[in-house]
């Protein structure tokens, strides 16, 4: 087994694997950018290495430099985490040809899938249905605009624009009139071009109403595969996931899905000569079809959602295959027990229209008690940088079943408090509340419908929760030189206490 | 002479009968009439359990007063919330603008954030343009009301 490993990754995820790795025995190499000299990820790793300035490109995006660590530092094997190189089938290749073992797939199949339009090609020939869409990336051209247009004109709108090279929302655009369509092709484009390195944009039809439902799944280098089940993550803003849960409401419905679904993603994936963890993300309608729409090669950030119905630790999975391991279980053998769901907490203002709300937080209460994990890269008095996604932590939940995993969140994110910068904590209780919400009756549009409703976060006036609020106001804002003479160290003079403790000395 | 505090921009009387204790900075376990409550106090928010307010207090020994600063009915000036780089400017100069209409898009923290017109108006100035790197309370645009409102 290996002996030391270097996350090549930040925040929340590196700290994840740390964990992981330590359970493991295996030391841990965590990486930094300046910003990130003071982040949690370096307090707990075994060791660090400083890779650069604090933009991505000169740190965590830095190829060169993650190698010169890697070998600094004697590694044996490099976690790429989710974001940054995990997709990146040279930074893969570079690893192997520099000598170590990267923790994932093979070079071979990132690149295969990591294509959006070379995956949607290998997922129909597989056999899975795909949507609608242009069979070759488009560039911000005039040849490429008008490609985009003569496909929209033919499927109708509304249409999506998507990075051939894309994830996490980024160059992603919906484009409902055909006057709309340029404007935002070349937004996406210079978006991809900034996110990726790569400014190719796909048209696609865009199914409307659509769950998004993804499927995990895992191979070794053996040739054995399975997948996990899957997780409904169709509360979605601006193409980013906001809730994941497992198992997906719609699938409870109709419990042969998942064994469709399942076997249709393993297909694909055996198609690409995948192993390790993956993900292969389906749109899906409320009658049960399903349509492939990209393979994500990475360890994704819901995993803890699958982590906790299947009871597995998938970074330990993953480490294990890595190292020539076998799954150590079939298809059969794969159980899945309760419902989780999981939060991304984000430095945003839901109330100010998602503002990023970067800064020092000043307080951190976290929760915690029964059935609840919390995936977290901050700690009071740590200053959130300007320079990276402004995601704090995941708070997943596991309970017996979904209502009562829905009202152990809604207890959790009431005992989470992160004070000195706003989170979208309020986002949630608002959606976890929301009756379409408990019904499972979501979409991919459900949380953009919700958000346009007025008052959503307008609150009763609470009368006596604000002398409370006063209460305390007053005793803090005392200046701290003036005698306290109210009972709030429980009536004894200062004069008193002073002389008892002059006689004690 | 008590500090007058407002909460939520109400003047609110602290509750008479209470025992506050500071379990952690800033941090407050207040018992009411056998209900017990979690009280965190920071600049300028205070937050009792999950409820969350704004609180102000006018001390008439500190006159230190916070936040109030875009005021007037007149002109509005569009900030930057943070530093980040202009990608779209969205209006021009002399456009007549919506309340909430977007004016310029700023990315920051790898999203791109479109700065709205605080009220409507005429956009008499756009102090940016494409690719400028911009400052935190930086201005991006000026508002005036239009000439006939």
């Amino acid at each position: 087994m290996f002996q030391k490993v270097l996350i090549a990754n930040r925040g929340e995820i590196a700290l994840r694997v740390i964990r992981t790795l330590r359970e493991m025995g295996i030391r841990s190499v965590a990486v930094y950018s300046d910003a990130d000299r003071a982040s949690l990820h370096v307090r707990k790793a075994d060791e660090a290495a400083h890779l650069g300035a604090a933009p991505s490109r000169e740190s965590y995006l830095n190829v060169e430099r993650i190698l010169d660590a890697a070998r600094r530092h004697k590694v044996d094997a490099i976690h790429p985490g989710y974001g940054f190189l995990s997709e990146n089938a040279e930074f893969a290749q570079a690893c192997v040809d520099a000598g170590f073992v990267f923790i994932g797939p093979p070079a071979s199949a990132i690149a295969a899938m990591g294509s959006k339009t070379a995956a949607r090609k290998i997922a129909r020939d597989g056999g899975a249905p795909v949507v609608p869409g242009t069979e070759e990336g488009l560039m911000a051209s005039p040849e490429g605009r008008a490609a985009a247009t003569a496909f929209a004109a033919k499927a109708g709108f509304p249409v999506m624009l998507k990075a051939v090279a894309g994830g996490g929302g980024k160059g992603m655009r919906r484009v409902d009139r055909a006057e709309d369509l340029a404007a935002n092709f070349d937004a996406a484009s210079s978006e991809a071009l900034r996110s990726f390195g790569d400014g190719r944009v796909y048209v696609e039809k865009l199914v409307e109403n659509a769950r998004h439902i993804e499927i995990q799944i895992f191979g070794d280098q053996h040739g054995n595969m399975v997948h996990l089940g899957e997780r409904e993550c169709s509360v979605q803003r601006r193409h980013q996931k906001v809730i994941e849960e497992s198992p997906s409401p719609l699938v409870a419905l109709h419990p042969e899905m998942r064994q469709r679904m399942g076997e249709a993603a393993v297909l694909a994936a055996r198609a690409a000569g995948y192993y390790n963890a993956g993900t292969v993300e389906f749109l899906a309608d409320n009658a049960g079809n399903f349509y492939f729409l990209e393979m994500n090669t990475r360890l994704q950030v819901e995993h803890p959602v699958t982590e906790l119905v299947t009871g597995l630790d998938l970074v330990r999975l993953q480490v294990e295959i890595a190292n020539g391991g076998r799954l150590p279980f079939t298809q059969d053998q794969v159980a899945l027990r309760g419902a989780a769901v999981e939060c991304r907490i984000y430095a945003e203002d839901p109330v100010n229209n998602f503002m990023p709300s970067p800064g020092r937080i000043t307080q951190l209460a976290e929760p915690s008690g029964p059935g609840v994990r919390l995936d977290s890269g901050v700690y009071s008095g740590w200053t959130v940088p300007l320079d990276y996604d402004p995601m704090l932590a995941k708070l997943i939940v596991w309970a017996d079943t979904r209502e009562h995993a829905i009202e152990r969140m809604l207890r959790a994110l009431g005992e989470y408090h992160v004070g000195g910068i706003r989170t979208n904590i309020p986002l949630f209780e608002v959606i976890l509340n929301d009756p379409a919400f408990r019904a499972g009756e979501l979409h991919t549009g459900y949380l953009d419908a919700l958000l346009k409703r007025p008052g959503l976060f307008d609150l009763a006036p609470a009368p006596d929760l604000a002398a409370v609020a006063a209460s305390a106001v007053e005793i803090h804002a005392k200046p701290a030189a003036s005698p306290i003479a109210e009972p709030a160290n429980g009536g004894a003079s200062r004069w008193l206490s002073g002389g008892r403790e002059a006689l004690l000395r | 002479m008590k500090p007058v505090i407002r909460i939520d921009g109400e003047v609110v009387s602290p509750v008479s009968h209470n025992t506050a204790v500071e379990v952690e900075p800033g941090v407050y376990s207040i018992l009411v009439e056998g209900s017990s409550y979690e009280v965190r106090v920071g600049a300028g928010q205070v937050a009792v359990g999950k409820r969350h307010f704004d609180y102000h207090v006018d001390d008439p020994r500190q006159w230190k007063r916070s936040g109030d600063a875009a005021g007037g009915q007149g002109r509005a000036a569009i900030l930057a919330p943070m530093p980040g780089k202009v990608v779209r400017i969205m209006a021009a100069v002399g456009d007549e603008v919506e309340a909430g209409q977007g004016i310029v898009v700023v990315e920051a923290m790898k999203m791109q954030n479109e700065m709205k017109a605080p009220r409507a108006g005429r956009v008499s100035s756009i102090q940016v343009k494409e690719n400028d790197s911009v400052v935190a309370g930086g201005v991006l645009a000026v508002i005036e009301p239009a000439v006939n409102s």
